[in-house]
């Protein structure tokens, strides 16, 4: 769960790290700094360029945070502004701890060039394994990443830091910058994504639900999908409404995101992504296949990798259902294979003839994604047809 | 010959009284895999598909000191647990089935593996299959998949996603060969066998004549491919397929996965991936189901 800006502060402050005094905005409350800066709260990065972060005087905080209010970031809502005492830093640097594939651990990286043009300083990041209930040799990332003063204040800070990442399961913790102030290091930014696996072990948290990962307001149809989401435990679907005209019910993670390259390779344009794993109810398919067939179509990709254990008639049975009561005039093109195959694409079979569809059927001797181009052909000739008609 | 499992591999079961372990004990026994021993803490005593339960690996061994593999199959909170006690135990190969293990619990153990110089698959793995000799874990499911999909032979199979690992591996069966050892990695950022730690066994196992792989977007383990086949370490033929092109086609900056560090840049994008393979040598499949016919033509 990606944290906003004020929430990861708080989780630093709780571990040492000095941070600038702040509140959220309100309106009309008195603030006591003279000299404030005015930063929306937003999940991705890239406000400053955005202007959605501002330094102004005190009587300015109102006016200010009234229209960044009103604003939008990358498809988000802004719904908090923080109000901070403006920091002078005499230096600005860059930390992250973070995990990585190339040491296949933990580790922390730093630059003494920290900002806003961070990305220009790839080069001068210097990187150090970290491990938890291991206390790393400071003297030496000290030495390496070139500090040539203040040795105890960073020795602090960077305990503080390794200590908060691993205590509080952190996927990533990066300050940028971190301010030098009067000797201090002052964390001005906070980016926290804290490990959803590992939340079991932090009962006591209590975050309000995010707004949608994927960079903007969620859609009717994506609340409506969480919710029967939520309804049944049993099997997860996903959905991610897209602007095409092709329904798509893929099964399986990585095979889901297979498919969608297949099609969109050959030039397919998906209605959606969705995805639905882990063996769920026939109902939740139902309703999953549904909330698809509720877009205008010009046709409907059914697909999936062999399956493992996931009966083939019984999960047919659910997208079935859907079909009986919208009976679609568009093409159809499944691609399912798995335990019960041939059970599973006779139940198809019967349904093509009992409900007139124009569906295409395959099992394992198709692969799954060479059925990519043959649904996309079948939409676009069904597209024409309508248009010319 | 294969890698990592073969006739003589003696199966461990850890979690053997859930739900999964115990399914995953029962397709292991049908396909003629030697399971010999379960365990699970406060269960010991009452036997699983006729395989007898412990409550320690100690007291397994000391029964069945011909344990050689394990299979973990607990929920996440006890991943972690069960992995050390493994370790502990000196247990040379463990296989990890659990999905959802905190990255800082899979470090732990990684680090831990490799201080004690024991091999660890997983976590999120389906499991380890080398045709007609072991299969480790669930891969190929239900009697009537693996028996279809699966055949002796000599192209290997490695693949981060669980679900794609029957496909990869039938597109190779279609193409009219066969696998020496199909292995599913997993998909977690840290992982306990890369893409390149086992292709290292397969260069060296010479049954495997050539290997396929599935790779993902995100992390930097298909990289690592690219620099050990420039560097001449592997020198089979290798066709490669990545998924998650289509993601960095996508509008509204519509992000899957975590969040990246900023300094990160383009590393973890799959046309990155496929560009450094592509240069070191591999050979790319466009489509996934290319992969078979690459690979034969290959060879």
């Amino acid at each position: 769960m990606k944290l906003y800006e004020f929430e990861g502060k708080a989780i630093l402050s709780k571990y040492g790290i000095s941070v600038p005094k702040s509140t959220l905005y309100k309106a009309g409350e008195k603030i006591s700094f003279k000299e404030a800066v005015v930063k929306a709260q937003t999940l991705s990065g890239g406000r400053g360029k955005a202007g959605l972060v501002k330094v102004c005087s005190k009587e300015e905080i109102d006016s200010i945070a009234k229209e960044m209010k009103s604003k939008q970031h990358n498809f988000e809502l802004v719904s908090n502004i923080l109000i901070e005492e403006k920091i002078s830093a005499e230096n600005e640097y860059y930390v992250v701890l973070t995990y990585d594939t190339d040491t296949r651990s933990a580790i922390l990286a730093l630059t003494l060039h920290g900002g806003v043009e961070v990305n220009k300083f790839a080069s001068t990041v210097h990187k150090f394994q970290i491990f938890p209930n291991q206390v790393p040799d400071f003297a030496e990332i000290i030495r390496l990443s070139g500090i040539r003063h203040d040795h105890d204040e960073w020795k602090n800070f960077l305990s503080s830091a390794i200590n908060c990442f691993f205590e509080e399961d952190c996927r990533l913790l990066e300050i940028n910058p971190l301010a030098l102030s009067n000797r201090k290091l002052i964390a001005l930014d906070a980016m926290i994504d804290l490990e959803d696996e590992a939340f079991f072990r932090h009962q006591d948290r209590k975050y309000p639900p995010r707004q949608s990962g994927f960079g903007r307001a969620p859609t009717e149809r994506e609340l409506k999908v969480k919710e029967v989401n939520a309804k049944d435990y049993r099997g997860t679907i996903k959905y991610l409404e897209l602007d095409g005209d092709i329904g798509f019910l893929a099964a399986g993670g990585g095979g889901s995101i297979t498919c969608m390259d297949a099609l969109t390779s050959v030039g397919g344009k998906p209605a959606n992504f969705t995805e639905f794993s882990g063996n769920p109810s026939d109902e939740k398919v139902y309703e999953l296949t549904k909330i698809i067939l509720s877009k205008p179509l010009n046709g409907l990709w059914i697909v999936g990798a062999i399956a493992n254990f996931t009966l083939m008639d019984t999960t047919m049975s659910g997208v079935i259902k859907a079909l009986e009561e919208i009976k679609p005039k568009f093409p159809i093109v499944v691609r399912r294979s798995g335990p019960h195959e041939k059970e599973g694409l006779e139940i198809l079979h019967k349904a093509k003839q009992d409900l007139q569809l124009d569906m295409t059927i395959h099992g394992a001797e198709m692969p799954m994604t060479k059925t990519a181009i043959i649904i996309k052909e079948k939409a676009e000739e069904f597209r024409h047809g309508n248009t010319h008609r | 010959m294969a890698i990592l499992i073969d006739e003589k591999t003696r199966i461990l079961v850890q979690g053997i009284t859930g739900k999964e372990g115990q399914r995953a004990a029962k397709v292991m026994l049908e396909y003629g895999s030697k399971v010999v021993a379960g365990v699970t803490p406060g269960k010991g005593g009452g036997s699983i598909e006729g395989v007898p339960v412990f409550n320690s690996i100690k007291e397994a061994l000391h029964l069945h000191p011909e344990i050689n593999s394990t299979l973990i199959v607990v929920p996440p909170a006890f991943a972690k647990g069960a992995a050390f006690e493994a370790i502990e135990n000196k247990i040379p190969l463990i296989n990890m089935l659990t999905e959802g293990v905190p990255v800082k619990d899979a470090a732990e153990i990684v680090h831990a593996c490799k201080k004690s110089h024991l091999r660890f698959v997983g976590p999120s793995s389906i499991g380890i299959l080398s045709p007609g000799k072991c299969r480790l874990g669930v891969v190929g499911g239900e009697k009537e998949v693996i028996d279809k999909i699966y055949k002796q032979g000599n192209v290997g199979v490695i693949s981060k996603s669980g679900g794609m690992t029957n496909e990869t591996a039938w597109v190779v069966r279609q193409a009219g060969l066969g696998h020496s050892t199909v292995v599913g990695i997993g998909g977690d950022i840290i992982t306990g066998s890369s893409f390149t730690d086992l292709l290292e066994l397969f260069e060296h196992d010479p049954q495997t004549k050539g290997v396929v792989m599935f790779g993902e977007l995100g992390g930097t383990y298909e990289d690592q491919v690219a620099e050990m086949l420039k560097r001449k370490k592997f020198t089979k033929p290798l066709a490669v397929f990545i998924a998650g092109m289509f993601a960095e086609k996508m509008p509204q900056g519509i992000s899957f996965g975590h969040a990246g560090a900023l300094i990160e840049g383009s590393r973890g994008l799959p046309s990155h991936k496929i560009k450094m393979l592509r240069e070191a040598g591999a050979l790319i499949a466009s489509r996934h189901d290319e992969l078979g016919e690459i690979i034969k033509g290959a060879l």
